[in-house]
């Protein structure tokens, strides 16, 4: 890091250059000089206040009882020794200012300036206003465009589709249409821009970690590619991790959530997750899974109980949830031939930050998913 | 100017060769002068120099604060704290029964945290919050701006610009039915675009972007000193991905909590973050709690947790100085280019109306009830009506809260 180039004090960036610094330790605990100097009680002249007498007394017990021994006293006073070599911007906001102060022996004015300038230059001037998002018409930064899923009234339903940025989790039962749809925004997604797509090339990852972190985020960085499609989330995470290590997928599932989100950010890439669903055990944990809506009881007798898998630490890494469900129906006229019982497709809305809890029917053809009013 | 040495914002080892020298007060320092306290102590002339233009400053200001009245270390009674909470307002969630339970609404100078699982609404209060700071005094708000800070890129501006639209709209229904002159001349200014450019945005990305953004936040709430609301949404999400030095956490946390207690407490603003939930597995059976930790508890004065009861939303009062801890239900509503069912409309409409009394005036009540068909306005609203009686009683009872002018009438 070149500290140079901040309009910072010479004395602070010699500081922050400095090698070894060392903490004022020293200064916590009592020194050798001062304990020898303390008159052994004998030694005190007896014409002193008694007063003062006890209040030496006190001084010399307290000074024993926090160093017992000779060899402990000088452990105790020799300095500690801390590298107060700071090399990056990330460094100096993981210090306290206090400690900042401590390490670079600064005072309290020169490391609130120092953590100011350091702010100013890793922040730069961002503050936007709502009017200027909401006025935008720049597609770079604009939250109006989204992706279409290549069907008005799916559209309509998702106010003209999904997100660019975040994660859209896609949640159903098996057979419910959720890799239709997957594949249905794979083709959307290259559609040139005035029809609602991306112009762009897609990549539709199996779920693999290493993936994620190296492949996806140079396919997005030469703008290749603007859709990422993960089918399906769940199958790896229930798989790897048993009933034990719980802590330990949560933290994966974070990690995980997190460069995802930052891929979607830097790349303006929409990033939709399939995912499965479990059985509701109880309507505690049903409540966690967030899928208990206004329209569940709609669905009672079969969305209701199930929620989507991977609990409630995923849930919290989500932009926007869909779920889609396939109920059975009874068939509207007995006399229609079928070899299958006819069954709906919903797709349900369960939380967005501008979506309402919403649902529509579609239906999966040999031409794609649509939606039907 | 007996200000000790040892609390003057030198560096350490300055303090230290003051203080072994046989320096006690800021006054010594000053009358011994430049060429003197270097040769003094050992520095050189341009080391004093600078250490006596700190300590004079630091006593100008000293000098400032017991004259203004005003500053970070002053004395003040308990009646001139109380004076000056009940002066300042409250900035309502349109949401009667959830203003309520918070004693009349998000208090300013106080850290509120909400907490939830995920789609229970903490972003859209978020959000209603932002518009609502704005609402102008006659009418019953802070006349404030707002600051957004977005960690999770949940902000969605056109679901801001819906509740604005409502927002805008309640105020002109309030103004035609009243026909006062400041009503008027308020609403000449209070426009979907004013209340849109009065929400700044913030969008950062890891939790080294959230520190610098608060240390910058001061000087920009000085530059912008109608900002009565700080919005974080979320404090949770940038401190729970790879931090293997949990004691880092907990000190940056900690670090944070302070810069953000100093914004609300200088600047008289509100500050509300928003907190994921996380399961605590106890030993016959696990249960939801806030995330971040039982230390980062203490940070927020007041705490709210939103969570579900089968279909049904419900605000818990969790930790509150001033409040006693229970429970409500609420909604969010959504407007007809939502394309909701019919029935949900007219429910919440009502609603609507009676809400509207409460956060405005009561003499309105008799009058805005003609208006049960208008456009559904959207955010945080009440399930059901509260009866009218307890309305007015409710705002009578509440000391904390500011009377209001149109009451007075």
């Amino acid at each position: 890091m070149d500290w140079d180039q901040f309009d910072l004090n010479p004395k602070v960036v010699a500081a922050l250059k400095r090698g070894n610094a060392t903490w004022g330790r020293e200064m916590v605990y009592p020194d050798v000089t001062a304990l020898r100097s303390v008159p052994s009680d004998n030694e005190l002249p007896s014409s002193r206040e008694p007063a003062v007498h006890k209040l030496h007394e006190r001084a010399v017990e307290s000074r024993k009882a926090l160093c017992p021994t000779v060899t402990q006293r000088s452990v105790f006073m020799k300095p500690l020794s801390v590298s107060a070599d700071i090399k990056s911007i990330k460094e100096v906001l993981n210090l306290s200012g206090a400690d900042l102060q401590r390490l670079m022996k600064l005072s309290g004015a020169d490391v609130e300036c120092l953590l100011k300038t350091v702010s100013r230059a890793l922040r730069k001037s961002c503050v936007l206003t709502a009017l200027q998002l909401y006025q935008d018409k720049d597609c770079f930064s604009s939250q109006r465009q989204k992706l279409s899923l290549g069907c008005s009234v799916l559209d309509d339903l998702l106010k003209g589709g999904i997100p660019l940025v975040g994660i859209t989790e896609l949640a159903g039962e098996s057979s419910a249409g959720k890799t239709q749809i997957g594949l249905q925004l794979c083709l959307c997604v290259q559609y040139p821009y005035r029809y609602g797509g991306l112009e762009s090339g897609k990549y539709r990852p199996d779920t693999f970690h290493n993936c994620i972190t190296k492949r996806i985020s140079v396919l997005l960085a030469r703008g290749a590619v603007r859709l990422v499609v993960i089918d399906s989330i769940a199958a790896l995470f229930r798989c790897e991790f048993g009933a034990s290590d719980s802590v330990l997928k949560a933290r994966y599932l974070q990690t995980f959530g997190a460069q995802l989100h930052g891929l979607s950010s830097r790349f303006r890439a929409p990033i939709m997750c399939i995912n499965q669903v479990t059985d509701a055990m109880s309507n505690a944990e049903a409540a966690q899974c967030g899928c208990r809506n206004l329209y569940c009881f709609l669905y009672s007798s079969a969305a209701g109980r199930v929620c989507p898998a991977l609990g409630i630490t995923w849930a919290n890494q989500l932009l926007m949830r869909l779920m889609v469900s396939r109920v059975p129906q009874p068939a509207p006229s007995p006399g229609a031939v079928s070899h299958h019982p006819a069954s709906v497709r919903t797709l349900r809305v369960v939380f967005a930050p501008h979506l309402p809890p919403s649902f529509c029917c579609y239906t999966v053809k040999l031409e794609g998913v649509k939606g039907m009013k | 100017m007996q200000r000790d040495v040892g609390s003057l914002p030198l560096s350490p080892a300055l303090r230290a060769r003051l203080l072994s020298a046989g320096f006690q007060t800021a006054q010594e320092l000053l009358e011994t002068g430049p060429c003197g306290l270097s040769k003094e102590i050992g520095i050189s002339k341009e080391e004093a120099l600078e250490a006596l233009q700190v300590v004079r400053q630091e006593c100008g200001c000293d000098a400032a604060k017991t004259a203004g009245g005003s500053g970070t270390a002053r004395k003040c009674t308990a009646l001139e704290l109380l004076e000056e909470e009940q002066a300042q307002g409250f900035i309502i969630t349109f949401c009667s029964a959830l203003d309520n339970i918070l004693g009349g609404g998000v208090q300013l100078t106080k850290i509120t945290e909400i907490c939830g699982a995920p789609g229970v609404g903490k972003t859209q209060l978020c959000m209603q919050l932002a518009v609502d700071v704005q609402i102008p005094e006659c009418f019953g708000g802070v006349a404030g701006e707002a600051v957004f800070i977005d960690t999770e890129g949940s902000f969605m501006v056109d679901r801001v610009a819906d509740i604005a639209a409502a927002c805008v709209q309640h105020c002109q229904l309030i103004a035609e039915a009243h026909q006062e002159e400041d009503h008027l001349k308020a609403l000449e200014t209070f426009s979907l675009e004013s209340i849109l450019s009065h929400i700044y945005y913030f969008r950062c990305r890891d939790y080294i972007e959230l520190l610098a953004q608060v240390y910058l936040l001061p000087d920009f709430i000085s530059e912008h000193s109608k900002v009565r609301l700080v919005v974080i949404d979320g404090i949770a999400f940038p401190f729970r991905h790879d931090f293997e030095d949990l004691s880092l956490r907990t000190r940056l946390l900690n670090g944070l909590a302070q810069q953000l207690i100093i914004i609300a407490n200088d600047h008289k603003s509100a500050v509300v973050l928003t907190n994921q939930m996380t399961t605590r597995f106890g030993q016959s059976q696990s249960m939801l709690v806030p995330a971040l930790g039982e230390s980062w508890g203490h940070a927020a004065t007041v705490r709210v947790i939103f969570h579900w009861d089968n279909t049904q939303r419900l605000a818990t009062l969790y930790k509150s100085p001033s409040q006693k801890e229970s429970t409500i239900p609420y909604n969010i509503t959504v407007s007809i280019s939502f394309g909701m069912e019919i029935f949900h409309l007219v429910r919440s409409s009502n609603c609507e109306i009676m809400n509207w009394s409460y956060s405005c005036s009561v003499s309105i009540e008799v009058v805005s009830q003609d208006f049960t068909y208008i456009l559904q306005p959207q955010g945080f609203r009440d399930v059901q009506p509260p009866p009218l009686t307890q309305n007015a009683e409710g705002t009578e009872m509440n000391p904390r809260k500011r009377p209001r002018r149109e009451e007075e009438k």
